[in-house]
């Protein structure tokens, strides 16, 4: 009835995750929203780590278990933090100097 | 030979005695000028230094070879001295030089040169005195009416003075025809700088033109004789000459000489070379220069060219228009330079290159004598200026010096043209001092001068005499009656021989009586009868000593020239004789004219020919004298009538023969003509043809122009615009908003992996394999 | 040998250098400026008057001295000397090669003579003087390269150098219609250039040093490089422009020159054809002579000067150096036409001047007649038929030389001589003048004696030249030398006439009478300069001769050599181009006969 769960699922979620963040990246203009779609996206390439590293993909490997993939996760869920402590600085001075958090209006650069 | 030896050297200082005072003069002039007479005394100075120095070269010369009349068979055969003082250029064996050929004809002529310029530097000092202070030109009418004032040129009168002397005695000394041509155009320009003396009066300038342009004229000839001369003989020296490298050439006498006919073999036979070395002991060995051209013909057109030039300086029909003229200059000018010396250089360079002459030559020669002396003497009847009058008297003479050349009889021409400079001379001198007394020189306006000035009406007389001829047949006579005769008889000898050359004898007969008319017309006009001007006899006086006493000697001169020196052989004529030269092809056929022979010259010293010819020429004399007397001596006829009687010959011969006319329709209107032409051509035709080509390449260039801008430019910015929508259009694309660059890419990655799925099964696989 | 080159080198660059000076002279300071360009001419005049004085003592201690004496000309040498090549752009074989002969030695002097003249005559401009003079001064540079190189590359960038600062010279120190003279004077010699510029480059293709001798190469002064090169063995040509080479190479049997390049003539035909147009146009002969008016009336005096006393001079000079020695085929067979050419010019001009109003302009036209001698001189082969005795010939190409050096001084002294009249009254109308003789007469008489000088009266220089060319042309034609005698009588109509409109009559007939103040001090010195000169070659001709006829003389004993060669050539293949050929056997006789008795 029920299969086991195999690294497919898991990568079904995470292209879930990526593509829901995918479109609040593309869809949203408050920054605020676009940084949740980063971290989303952010998260669907941990799911994606977690599932090639599981053993079941590498049945002849010697010890079965390796855990590169969740280090890789770790690894980025500190970037994302240290990232989205920037961003939000960023957000927050976008703020003070703009009076929105909509992107579209910091558009002083463009020519 | 040592005495010889020092007569180059004493002749050189002669000749170059006047050239240091024209240089000094030309430096210091307007120094000397005030100074006062300086200047004058400088130039006679040196003009004397010369007479004595050539008078003792002479002496050497003569010293050495006497006069002997049977000098021919004297110890030493005469050989005229010979050398080179300076190379102009050298080419090859060709020599440009300057340098000395003296024979007894050479010294003659230095000592008469330097004499008669002597006495006429002397002479100057009278008649040039109104120079020393400011002048009143009263012949110069200034635009505001005034007469002109000019400062005086004392000294440059003496200036061109010298630079004649000098040029004079290099033309005379030369042994090249290059140093005479050389010469010859530096006499031609002390002649248009002193014709030219009045620089003010349009007349004297115009004059001054005339007589050097004419000269030119004849000179264009010259120059092309020389050419033919040198390119086939490869020299112009007269005689041997050395090179710088010590080879010896052979001059033009030479090959003149192998030359005896025109089938004659280019090169100079053998008999006359071995002669040559013969006559010549001391002649080093002959090497002959240059290509051998020179055939019969190409002489005969060497001959007439270089007559060309003598033509234009003894004012031969029919380059003998300038002569007269040229005595606008002042008349001691007119005495030397126009009448005793540089007019009569064309004679002597005849005499020079006689050895040259080929007998066509010659009876072009006596042709165009008897033309111009019959000619220029009927002018000289109805001329009322008294200087024209001599200057027609003097073409007229040197006619007869051309026609006793031309006819064989070298002696007798040129001692007519040394009797006739002193007889010339004086008679210039004489009207010199005339015009100087009246202010004038129309003869209408004079008479009666006799009482006034007896010195000179005295010595004119003279010279009147000596030219017409005057003597007692077969006995003596005036310088004139001794040149003339033996001129006539030689002609007469050659009449005789050509028949149908006669005239020639009968038009010089003619000739002799017209020259005693006019002669007298002259004096008896100017001197005899009453005064036709009160005024201007009333001031007229007597000339000062300075001009009274060159008259009184050249008188002397004019009277004994003829004669030889008592108890001696010693004689001008004898004196000519040594330096005889005989023409090519003397008495033999003449292969070009068929029947004419040149006779040769001692036959006409025979007895009869003598008397005959002697009594008529005096007939003539006498003759032409009576008719002048019957006119304007003792006034028995009205010339006045005569004239209206014959009127139409009258006004031909008042218009000289309407030459003046003639040549100015005949060239110098045409010349000027063309050359209008050849100035419009340059305007009209080259540089319309180049400014044109410049309009058409800038109206090219307005094509182009055009085109450029049409099709290149145009080209160019078209696809510059197309590139310029391309990029608006892809600007569009360019939001600036992140969000559509991360949708493109999205879209992108994921078509791309649609696509890569589909042609490559790429990740398909993965997927399938993960399934 | 490198001595010669330097000292050359410094008398080319010299007034370029000088120039340099002048730029950083304040352009108000006019006086100094005026100074140091005469000063510099003057430097220059004395180092190329070096050339011509006696040596010092050879075995002198001091470097100096000896020096001076290496770089002296011995006169009396055909050859050239301090001539060394120096390569410049290797990978064309073009060559810094500078030197000197008898040929371009007189040129070279009357070159830095009438500089200094016409620097001092410079005093007469007002208007940017630094400009003007800093273009003088590279003028100057130009002119003498042109006379003193020996690589043909080399000279065709000097005869462009020369070119650019005439042009502005007459374009913005000229008379009212000075643009229009500048244009005109600028396209005629660049028309004339790039006919030069093709036939240059004919040459250098059709030039292959491998094939001279060896010896024959050591004599053309070949740089090192190109020594070496030519020594080692390649299928490749070696091209080159050194004019002696190619000299020789043009009059070698089998020249290269002789391969047929267009409607059957050979690249020598072509070569001698373009060269003698574009040298024609600078001397310049009707009918590509028009520009030469129109750049004298308007160019300013001492500009006419240079214009007529030297730049003229370069196109005969560039005939006889270039075109007989490279070319001589072309040359025997268009002897013809240079004759033609140079007897038009002589007659054309001459009557020309006749018919002018314009004192300078007759003055200009004058010019043309007189370089027609120059021309026929150069061009009489007077080789007669038959008869290869080159003395004739000699005798003709002596003479164009002399002419053209005679004509430097009297041309530059009319100019100047009308330039004197010009800055007093303001005006050139002939019919305006007279009476001058008694206003100034010093100035007349010096104009007098210049003017003689052109007229050729014995004893000034313009004799000794056409006197000359007349006895050549003789040999050579007989109907040429008749048409060339008949100018002496034009040129003595029109200068007489002039002499007397202008310097003789009672009074001055035109405006500003008040202006005609005597000559100044320096206005004397020029004229009277230029009047001695006239009179000293004049009556001294050898004073050139000595060092101009080894080197003419040599020339056209190569060619008369080159001749006899071709027409003993063309006699044995019984081909006949000319009538000599047909008695070439005769010819050997009479040289046999004629070389005999000199032995």
């Amino acid at each position: 009835m029920f299969s086991p769960i195999t690294p497919a699922h898991y990568l079904f979620v995470g292209i879930v995750l990526f593509v829901t963040g995918m479109i609040c990246l593309l869809t949203k203009r408050n920054i605020i929203a676009i940084l949740i779609g980063v971290e989303l996206i952010l998260n669907a390439a941990n799911i994606n780590f977690i599932a090639f590293s599981s053993p079941v993909l590498f049945p002849k490997r010697v010890p079965p278990l390796v855990l590169d993939g969740q280090i890789f996760v770790l690894f980025v869920m500190i970037l994302a933090a240290a990232e989205a402590a920037v961003a939000l600085a960023i957000a927050l001075h976008f703020y003070s100097r703009f009076g929105t958090v909509d992107v579209d209006q910091g558009d002083e650069l463009k020519g | 030979m040592s005495s010889l030896s020092l007569v180059p050297q004493l002749l050189l200082i002669a000749w170059m005695l006047p050239l240091a005072s024209f240089v000094f003069i030309f430096l210091t002039g307007s120094f000397l000028d005030r100074r006062g007479r300086a200047s004058g005394f400088i130039a006679t100075a040196a003009i004397a230094g010369s007479f004595l120095l050539s008078v003792v070269a002479a002496a050497l010369w003569f010293g050495y070879y006497p006069l002997d009349s049977n000098h021919q068979a004297s110890s030493h055969p005469i050989r005229p001295l010979s050398g080179d003082w300076y190379t102009l250029a050298e080419f090859g064996s060709i020599k440009l030089a300057l340098g000395y050929y003296i024979d007894a004809l050479t010294l003659a002529m230095y000592v008469m040169v330097s004499f008669i310029a002597t006495l006429i530097h002397i002479y100057s000092f009278g008649y040039m005195h109104e120079e020393l202070h400011e002048v009143n030109d009263p012949q110069v009418i200034l635009g505001d009416g005034t007469t002109l004032r000019r400062p005086g040129r004392f000294a440059r009168f003496f200036q061109y003075l010298s630079l004649f002397g000098f040029s004079m005695l290099g033309l005379v000394i030369a042994n090249n025809l290059l140093m005479t041509f050389v010469f010859w155009e530096l006499v031609g320009i002390c002649s248009y700088f002193l014709i030219g003396f009045y620089v003010e009066r349009s007349s004297a300038t115009s004059a001054g033109n005339k007589a050097f342009i004419v000269n030119r004229v004849g000179d264009f000839g010259m120059v092309l004789g020389l050419a033919a001369l040198l390119t086939s003989c490869g020299t112009l020296h007269f005689d041997h000459y050395q090179t710088t490298n010590g080879a010896h050439y052979a001059g033009l006498f030479f090959y003149a000489k192998a030359i005896q006919h025109p089938a004659s073999e280019l090169e100079p036979a053998e008999g006359s070379r071995s002669e040559d070395s013969q006559s010549n002991p001391e002649t080093p060995p002959v090497t002959l220069s240059g290509p051998k051209g020179l055939t019969y013909g190409l002489l005969v057109l060497a001959g007439l060219a270089l007559l060309c030039g003598c033509l234009g300086k003894s004012a031969q029909f029919p380059l003998h228009v300038w002569l007269p003229d040229a005595m606008e200059g002042p008349t001691p000018v007119s005495a030397l330079i126009h009448a005793a010396t540089m007019v009569a250089a064309g004679v002597y360079l005849v005499g020079r290159i006689y050895p040259l002459l080929t007998p066509e030559v010659l009876i072009v020669v006596a042709v165009i004598g008897t033309i111009t002396l019959f000619m220029a003497a009927t002018i000289a009847l109805t001329a009322t200026d008294i200087k024209k009058v001599l200057a027609y008297s003097t073409i007229s003479q040197l006619g007869y010096m051309m026609l006793g050349l031309g006819t064989g009889g070298w002696v007798a021409g040129l001692f007519h043209l040394f009797t006739h400079a002193f007889f010339k001379a004086l008679l210039f001198l004489g009207s010199g001092s005339v015009i100087h007394a009246c202010g004038t020189n129309e003869m209408p306006q004079m008479g009666g001068l006799l009482r006034k000035m007896p010195w000179t009406a005295i010595t004119m007389l003279i010279g009147c005499l000596a030219i017409a001829g005057a003597g007692i047949p077969l006995w003596a006579g005036f310088s004139g009656y001794h040149s003339k005769d033996a001129i006539l008889a030689q002609v007469y000898l050659f009449h005789t021989t050509n028949r149908f050359l006669g005239w020639i004898y009968y038009l010089a007969l003619v000739s002799a009586a017209l020259t005693a008319f006019y002669m007298f017309r002259l004096w008896f006009l100017t001197f005899i009868g009453q005064p036709r001007n009160e005024h201007i006899f009333g001031h007229a006086h007597e000339s000062p000593k300075s001009m009274t006493v060159p008259l009184v000697v050249l008188a002397f001169f004019a009277v004994v020239a003829g004669w030889s020196v008592p108890g001696t052989h010693w004689s001008l004529s004898a004196l000519l004789e040594q330096a005889r030269v005989t023409p090519l092809l003397e008495n033999s056929q003449v292969p070009l004219f068929g029947n004419v022979v040149i006779p040769h010259e001692h036959e006409s010293h025979e007895a009869q020919i003598h008397q005959l010819v002697s009594l008529e020429a005096f007939t003539a004399g006498i003759l032409g004298f009576a008719i002048a007397v019957v006119f304007y001596g003792a006034r028995w006829l009205d010339p006045a009538k005569v004239c209206q009687r014959f009127f139409g010959l009258y006004r031909f011969l008042l218009n000289k023969w309407y030459f003046d006319e003639l040549y100015s329709r005949l060239f110098v209107r045409p010349v000027t003509w063309v050359a209008s032409v050849a100035a419009w051509i340059d305007r009209a035709v080259i540089d319309w043809t180049v400014d044109h080509a410049a309009v058409a390449v800038r109206s090219l260039a307005h094509l182009d122009d055009w085109l450029d801008r049409i099709l290149v430019d145009g080209a160019v910015n078209r696809l510059a615009a197309a590139i310029y929508g391309m990029g608006e259009w892809f600007r569009q694309w360019q939001t600036g908003r992140i969000r559509n660059y991360i949708l493109w890419i999205v879209v992108g990655l994921v078509s791309l992996f649609i696509l890569g799925s589909i042609y490559f099964g790429l990740g398909m696989h993965l997927v399938v394999g993960a399934s | 040998m490198v001595a010669g080159l330097v000292f050359l080198s410094i008398v080319v660059f010299l007034p370029a250098f000088g120039a340099l000076v002048l730029m950083f002279f304040p352009s108000h300071a006019e006086r100094a400026i005026r100074r140091t360009t005469l000063g510099v001419t003057l430097v220059v005049f004395l180092l190329t008057l070096r050339l011509v004085l006696p040596g010092l003592h050879a075995a002198s201690q001091n470097p100096l001295e000896q020096v001076l004496h290496d770089v002296r000309f011995a006169a009396g040498e055909p050859g050239y000397q301090h001539a060394y090549a120096v390569p410049w752009i290797s990978s064309f074989h073009i060559d810094y090669f500078l030197g000197v002969d008898g040929i371009s030695l007189p040129l070279v002097l009357l070159t830095s003579f009438l500089s200094v003249l016409a620097a001092a005559a410079s005093w007469s401009v007002t208007k940017h003087v630094k400009a003007y003079s800093i273009l003088f001064l590279l003028l100057e540079t130009g002119m003498l390269g042109v006379f003193l190189a020996l690589d043909f590359f080399l000279f065709y960038v000097f005869w462009e150098v020369m070119l650019l600062p005439m042009y502005f010279l007459i374009g913005v120190w000229g008379g009212p219609r000075r643009e229009y003279a500048a244009i005109k004077f600028f396209l005629f010699t660049l028309v004339g250039s790039v006919l030069m510029l093709i036939a240059i480059l004919l040459l250098y293709f059709a030039s292959d040093v491998r094939q001279l001798p060896e010896n024959a190469r050591r004599e053309s002064f070949l740089s090192q490089e190109v020594m070496v090169k030519s020594l080692a063995p390649s299928e490749k040509p070696l091209h080159t422009f050194n004019l002696i080479a190619l000299a020789k190479l043009g009059q070698m049997p089998d020249s290269p020159f002789q391969e047929p390049v267009l409607g059957g003539k050979s690249v020598a035909w072509w070569a001698f054809l373009l060269l003698l147009i574009g040298f024609l146009i600078k001397v310049p002969a009707v009918p590509v002579h028009t520009w030469l008016p129109d750049a004298h009336v308007e160019a300013p005096t001492p500009i006419s000067m240079i214009l007529a006393g030297i730049l003229l001079k370069m196109g005969g000079y560039g005939i006889i150096r270039i075109c007989y020695p490279i070319c001589p085929q072309g040359g025997y067979e268009l002897a013809w036409f240079v004759c033609l050419l140079g007897i038009v010019s002589m007659v054309y001009g001459a009557l020309a001047a006749m018919a002018q109003q314009d004192f300078k302009r007759l003055v200009a036209y004058s010019s043309v007649s007189h370089m027609g001698y120059v021309v026929l001189g150069l061009g009489a082969w007077s080789l007669m038929p038959g008869l290869y005795d080159p003395q004739y010939w000699k005798m003709g190409m002596n003479g164009a030389m002399f002419q053209m050096i005679a004509h430097g001084i009297s041309s530059a002294g009319m100019f100047f001589v009308v330039g004197v009249l010009y800055d007093r009254v303001h005006h050139r109308d002939l019919n305006q003048f007279g009476g001058i003789f008694g206003r100034m007469p010093v100035y007349t008489a010096l104009s007098i004696v210049i003017f003689f000088a052109a007229l050729g009266l014995p004893g000034l220089c313009g004799f000794v030249g056409e006197i000359l060319v007349i006895f050549a042309a003789f040999s050579y034609s007989r109907a040429l030398a008749v048409i060339g005698a008949s100018v002496m009588v034009l040129t003595a109509g029109y200068i007489l006439w002039t002499i007397r409109r202008v310097y003789l009559g009672a009074e001055y007939r035109g405006p500003h009478a008040e202006a005609l103040s005597p000559l100044t001090t320096r206005e004397f010195l020029i004229a009277a300069t230029l009047s001695v000169a006239a009179v000293v070659f004049g009556v001294y001709p050898q004073a050139i001769f000595r060092y101009m006829a080894p080197s003419v003389n040599r020339t056209i004993d190569e060619l008369a050599e080159w001749m006899k060669r071709e027409a003993n050539l063309h006699a044995a293949s019984g081909h006949i181009s000319h009538p000599s050929d047909l008695e070439s056997g005769q010819t050997e006789d009479l040289l046999s006969h004629r070389d005999a008795p000199s032995q």
